[in-house]
């Protein structure tokens, strides 16, 4: 059976220390794990579950509901010191939910990437108007959306469509190999609610007036 | 009791980009859950937040898997779009090597009825039910939700017991509608409990100023949402008002959810 807290304490043990924006380091009594902006600071505020993270991850700096956990905002100011690998696994879950799921699946072989266009093409309801939006749309879309600098920081496994990539972000965006060696590639299989309730405003928003 | 370490549970729900108290009764069951012990690992997944339902079959280890949607009523979210997204064809569906078992909505549970007269006892305790009006507040035309259809069901169940002076539903937006709950009810005493899986707007401010118990401010409510909960009772249109959080933030949906994966298994035994 595949077992990912022993598949996550093989990462540690080779070097792994980066998830996202979060360090985490052996400590005198466990692992210890704080934003990496805030390596070397004494005055962070101290937590001891690794339930303490759903909180953690909540909120930004400013107090602002993050929806989305890649998003590169997470706050300051905490560690969180857990007793084994199990409890900072669960951790991590919170802070970067599906990460370590995709992670190992990603390496099995079992991750298919869903382009833009097939993941509009299932949507129903609400969403079904996200079928209009044109490839020049999707590309401003997603460049704005997905942007590691103050979007999101997962790599793009997905195409707007076959022969159809998005030319205003860089490279390394798509590039799972650009990934540093001791931090856990954050992968995005297929485009998020987030991006498709944005498709759908973009939609509504640039739609001609009715003549 | 209920035993499953070589199974997986996964609690669907429909989260929010908005605020956290979407999915928060969601991930706090499968803390509950977790604490129990019952089975060999416990995922959540949502609509709007990750892990997505397109994600969580990744990070599920074990083949044997069961699915229960946190939702109140049957409906467009547990009949088209959980299965779309997770691949359900049936009951029991094969998936990428996965057995996915189905289980039923929380809210189609008969147990309901028995949360739903707690959270009012607990509301309103030492109150003459037989003085009181008990609200089952549900959303209203909300498409293919089915949920005034679900608060009817309750309220019927609750209303055959004989147990409160009165029993009715009321919607946010469709008749009978909550904001005029003094004229619906003909007991001194009126219990309001919305039937929602999470508190958010509704529950703290949409419901609160249909009442007429906060004032129509944007966003007043959200600075100390639950202290409308906390001011019980409030005294106005000539009767005694105490107003519940929603119903999906009781304790016993923990076993609500056990119990969906065990009529499942009854119901599909050999």
């Amino acid at each position: 059976m595949r077992d990912t807290t022993r598949e996550f304490e093989s990462w540690l043990n080779a070097g792994g220390k980066r998830v996202g924006q979060v360090i985490v380091s052996a400590a005198d009594a466990g692992w210890e794990l704080r934003h990496g902006d805030d390596a070397g600071r004494d005055d962070l505020e101290t937590f001891s579950k690794w339930q303490d993270a759903r909180a953690l991850a909540n909120l930004d700096d400013g107090g602002a509901f993050r929806p989305l956990k890649t998003a590169p905002s997470l706050r300051h100011g905490w560690r969180l010191v857990l007793p084994d690998v199990h409890a900072v696994r669960l951790a991590i879950e919170y802070f970067y939910p599906a990460m370590l799921g995709v992670w190992i699946a990603r390496r099995l072989g079992e991750v298919v990437p869903v382009d833009l266009r097939e993941t509009l093409g299932r949507q129903t309801g609400m969403y079904r108007i996200t079928q209009k939006l044109t490839d020049e749309q999707a590309q401003r879309l997603v460049a704005k959306t997905c942007r590691s600098n103050g979007g999101c920081l997962k790599t793009i496994l997905w195409r707007i469509s076959a022969g159809v990539s998005v030319p205003l972000l860089p490279p390394e965006k798509f590039r799972e190999e650009a990934t540093p060696a001791d931090s856990l590639p954050l992968l995005c299989q297929e485009a998020c609610n987030i991006l498709v309730a944005a498709a759908r405003k973009m939609v509504k928003d640039e739609a001609p007036p009715p003549a | 009791m209920l035993r499953k370490p070589d199974s997986a549970l996964i609690i669907a729900g429909h989260g929010s980009t908005l605020n956290p108290d979407s999915s928060a009764p969601t991930l706090d069951l499968a803390e509950e859950i977790r604490r129990r012990d019952i089975f060999g690992e416990i995922h959540c997944a949502f609509w709007k937040e990750e892990p997505s339902l397109r994600q969580v079959l990744h990070c599920v280890d074990r083949r044997d898997v069961y699915v229960v949607p946190n939702f109140i009523s049957e409906g467009y979210f547990t009949k088209t779009v959980i299965p779309r997204e997770l691949g359900i064809v049936e009951p029991q569906t094969e998936v990428g090597g996965r057995t996915l078992k189905y289980c039923d909505p929380v809210g189609n549970h008969p147990r309901m009825m028995d949360l739903l007269l707690k959270r009012a006892a607990d509301i309103a305790p030492g109150v003459p039910t037989e003085k009181t009006s008990l609200f089952i507040v549900g959303h209203g035309t909300d498409l293919n939700e089915n949920s005034s259809v679900a608060a009817k069901r309750e309220v019927e169940r609750i209303a055959a017991l004989g147990l409160y002076g009165e029993v009715r539903s009321a919607y946010m937006e469709e008749a009978p509608l909550i904001a005029e709950w003094d004229r619906l009810s003909k007991c001194p005493n009126v219990v309001v409990v919305p039937f929602f899986i999470a508190d958010g707007l509704h529950s703290y401010e949409d419901i609160p100023v249909l009442l007429g118990i906060a004032t129509e401010s944007p966003g007043s409510a959200s600075a100390n949402r639950a202290a409308v909960f906390a001011n019980n009772p409030y005294h106005l249109r000539g009767r005694t008002l105490y107003y519940a959080s929603s119903i999906g933030t009781e304790h016993g949906f923990a076993d609500v959810i056990l119990d969906q994966v065990a009529d499942f298994d009854a119901r599909h035994a050999g």
